[in-house]
């Protein structure tokens, strides 16, 4: 280091400052411990030297140095990676004895698993798969063939992985996934990883045959750790497939993408089965610690040490890391290759109303980020769907809007534009996190309510002349109410899916349920509606068309009736409004779930729920007063009138048979039924012993249904 | 001139030379050494009774071995606390006179 003449100097009348540290020019670093010694034992108990520029607030954030819980830098054993390779903590070979050096070898392989799962669970990469010194130095391990491939490809496969999840940038809550700052993430000929990994797949499949030069001297031993090593190097192999095949453009890969999920998944069998030889066949000892063990051995594997880089995962403060066990990272992979295989199975639905299902249906497993960002990036590419349908196609689809406007000009109305980057803004939102999703979804609300009336506008302005239509003109007036009227669908569709997953996120309390239920019923009213006059206008484009196929008679005679997608919707409904007069009642009569807040009124509770709604104007003239008069003066006299509950069963046993080929959704409205049905008995229990009963106690339970409750009647 | 400054700045919380001395450092470049051979380089902030320092706009400066002389690695942390406990040395940039005045008080 250059250090200036200056201190030279200064080193004749002090003691040498051993600090390859610079001074500054012309000056020296001159010793003040003494000094300050000194000036604190004069100072006061309480008292402080500083500037004017000192702020007790702000000097209470300062980093506390050598605290573990705020300084990452603490210098552990060693002060770096290559002062730990020289003490031999990672050495290569990992052993001269050729039969532990496979053995630590699987040690290696099982941990690094264990570590990426780690990492895909929320913590860094830094501390997680990078605390293995093996990666860490990418030439060190060229000697060792089959340890040389494997680091190779976990690089690789962490770098497809990173660059999936910040592609699709869904990772905003789990941001510490795609830091990797210092890592050596693209190690020189990584990319080549696929066809080393292959060379040594066959070098241990030849060697498992022949027994020609053996991997290691106990040939006992030989074949388990053959098999021990093919699986888990071939499950490398498919895994890193998996993930490049499910980039492809298009869904191009998706097929392809599933054989190599089906191969991973057997490859995991295998490697779970090798455990039994690897802990009893090898050595025949047993370790106690079955439970936390990282390794299918139980021992600890040699070459890592997460305190050297720790520094890394700045600027997070360190944190103690909890590494998932061996066998749970196993079940986590196999949960993960089965979400993956759920979207690679996907059909790449045209239609937008199915591409929301499926996604709505997709997150009901909850898929953990990785999944999701696949998904996301198959779903949104270069600004269309699936990187194939152009957006605009996408909205004429999913409005029902005539052929022609394919190629109309009004594709080119900037608030059309607008109206395509909402609706592919939404794709995304739908693909993060509940949490994230909710809050997303709120705030869109208003965007999707301004392209509304900012269309509204546009359509007065261009279409206004209604006296000269011209036939030309005619079909623009037709698109816009179209449009308008799909708009509002949709609005109100984000607003049911916002509600809802509140339910999910457990953020309403059982004194809430009645305005939830209440709110949710009268936006599902709105989006019944919206949906029912698209469905009438594209059955009336499709009667036209429907003359020339035959076969198509009897969907016409379906169609005179109520559309089924909009019979779905209401047996909703019914569902929402039957649970909100229910609460309503049983708080007006039996005086249960009022439960009053301490804290807030139950308008402000209100006000907090629907703030979002609310201020979209979702629907419009919605207010506390609204709920307050139709809640306010409800008794079970009238609600068995109404028969809410009766009406969603009805429904429901009526659009089961219509979803026959449709799982999903016929386990939904079996769901449905189950929770109607035990709804009208307890109703009917409440009204005919409620009022002479008050040992009786009623509570809610999502037994059937995850945002329906069900209703428990008790006697205490 | 530094010398007139001194005297002008004697006031506030204890009045010693000694500690108008050590307000006088404020804002300079100081080099603090820690046990674990780490050194923090920043801008002197605060100091209180127990002498535990607050510094800003710090930078860590670590040995990549043991064994010195070895190369340094770097990096900013910003607004940092050392505790007095962990203190080994401190020294302040400061010219060649000045280092000879700070050695007069102190003897």
């Amino acid at each position: 280091m250059d250090q200036s003449g200056a201190e030279e100097v200064g080193m004749h009348c002090h003691p040498p400052v051993h600090s390859p540290i610079p001074s500054g020019e012309n000056s020296v670093w001159a010793d003040v411990s003494s000094l300050l010694e000194a000036a604190c034992q004069e100072l006061q108990d309480g008292d402080l030297i500083h500037g004017d520029n000192f702020n007790l607030f702000a000097a209470m954030s300062a980093l506390e140095i050598m605290d573990p819980k705020m300084d990452s830098g603490i210098v552990c054993k060693y002060y770096s990676v290559d002062e730990a390779v020289e003490n031999g903590v990672a050495p290569v070979p990992i052993s001269s004895d050729k039969t532990i050096d496979v053995q630590c070898t699987i040690d290696i392989m099982d941990h690094l698993l264990a570590c990426e799962a780690t990492w895909h669970n929320g913590h860094s990469l830094a501390q997680t798969v990078f605390s293995c010194i093996y990666l860490l130095r990418p030439d060190r391990t060229s000697s060792h063939a089959i340890l040389h491939s494997y680091c190779r490809v976990i690089r690789a496969t962490c770098k497809a992985v990173v660059s999936v999840v910040s592609d699709a940038r869904t990772h905003e809550e789990e941001d510490l996934f795609t830091m990797t700052y210092g890592l050596p993430l693209h190690g020189d000929g990584d990319e080549k990883c696929l066809s080393m990994l292959n060379a040594v797949e066959e070098m241990i499949y030849r060697q498992l045959r022949a027994y020609i030069e053996p991997l290691q001297l106990n040939l006992d031993l030989e074949e388990g750790f053959c098999n021990a090593l093919l699986c888990r190097i071939r499950f490398r192999k498919h895994f890193f497939h998996v993930l490049t095949c499910m980039r492809r453009p298009q869904g191009r890969g998706l097929e392809l993408a599933r054989k190599h999920i089906a191969s991973c998944m057997s490859e995991l069998e295998c490697i779970l089965k090798s455990a039994e030889f690897l802990r009893f066949g090898a050595f025949g000892t047993c370790d106690d610690g079955v439970e936390d063990r990282t390794t299918a051995s139980g021992r600890a594997p040699i070459g890592f040490d997460a305190s050297l880089n720790s520094r890394s995962s700045a600027p997070t403060p360190p944190r103690a890391i909890k590494f998932l066990s061996w066998e749970k990272a196993i079940k986590y992979f196999l949960k993960l290759l089965h979400d993956l295989d759920i979207v690679c199975s996907y059909s790449l639905d045209p239609m937008l109303e199915g591409v929301l299902r499926f996604v709505v249906q997709f997150q009901k497993s909850k898929p953990d980020l990785v999944a999701r960002a696949h998904l996301q990036l198959l779903l949104v590419q270069d600004g269309k769907l699936y990187g194939r349908d152009p957006i605009f196609a996408v909205i004429t689809k999913a409005a029902a809007l005539p052929e022609v406007t394919k190629n109309h000009d009004i594709q080119k109305n900037e608030y059309i534009v607008q109206l395509g980057q909402l609706v592919m803004n939404m794709l995304k939102i739908l693909c993060t996190n509940a949490a994230w999703q909710r809050r997303k979804l709120g705030k869109i609300l208003q965007d999707w309510r301004v392209i509304y009336v900012q269309l509204e506008l546009a359509f007065r302005n261009e279409c206004g002349s209604v006296s000269s239509i011209s036939d030309d003109e005619n079909i623009c007036v037709k698109i816009f109410k179209h449009i308008l009227n799909w708009v509002e669908e949709q609005t109100y569709w984000i607003a049911s899916r916002y509600l809802m997953l509140g339910f999910e996120l457990d953020l309403y309390s059982p004194s809430e349920y009645c305005m939830v239920y209440w709110y949710m019923y009268v936006v599902l009213i709105k989006l019944a509606e919206k949906t029912h006059l698209r469905m009438a206008v594209s059955s009336g484009t499709a009667k036209k068309k429907g003359k020339k196929k035959k076969d198509s008679s009897k969907e016409l005679a379906k169609e005179s009736r109520i559309p089924l997608p909009v019979l779905f919707l209401q047996c909703h409904l019914c569902l929402a409004e039957g649970l909100s007069m229910m609460l309503a009642a049983l708080r007006n009569e039996l005086m249960v779930l009022q439960s009053p807040s301490p804290f807030n009124t139950e308008r402000e509770r209100f006000n907090q729920h629907f703030e979002l709604l609310q201020k979209a104007c979702v629907p419009d003239n919605i207010s506390y007063l609204s709920f307050k008069e139709s809640t306010a003066y409800t008794r079970f006299s009238t609600l068995v009138m109404y028969n809410y509950f009766k009406n969603a069963q009805r429904i429901a046993k009526e659009i089961k048979s219509s979803f026959s080929d449709d799982p999903d959704r016929l386990a939904e409205v079996r769901r449905l039924e189950q929770v109607a049905e035990h709804n009208g008995v307890a109703l009917n229990v409440i009204c005919r012993v409620g009022a002479l009963d008050p040992s009786l106690k009623v509570s809610f339970e999502f037994t059937h249904h995850p945002y329906f409750a069900t209703a428990v009647v008790k006697r205490s | 001139m530094e010398q007139e400054a001194e005297k002008s700045s004697v006031g506030g919380v204890g009045s010693s030379e000694i500690v108008s001395k050590v307000r006088k450092l404020l804002f300079r470049r100081m080099l603090v050494g820690i046990q674990d051979g780490r050194f923090f380089l920043g801008t002197f902030h605060c100091i209180d009774k127990q002498g535990n320092l607050i510094l800003q706009d710090a930078v860590e400066y670590r040995c990549t071995r043991r064994s010195s002389p070895s190369p340094m690695e770097q990096r900013g942390l910003g607004l940092i606390l050392i505790p007095s406990s962990c203190r080994t040395s401190c020294h302040v940039d400061c010219s060649i006179d000045e280092q000879l005045s700070l050695l007069n008080i102190k003897q």
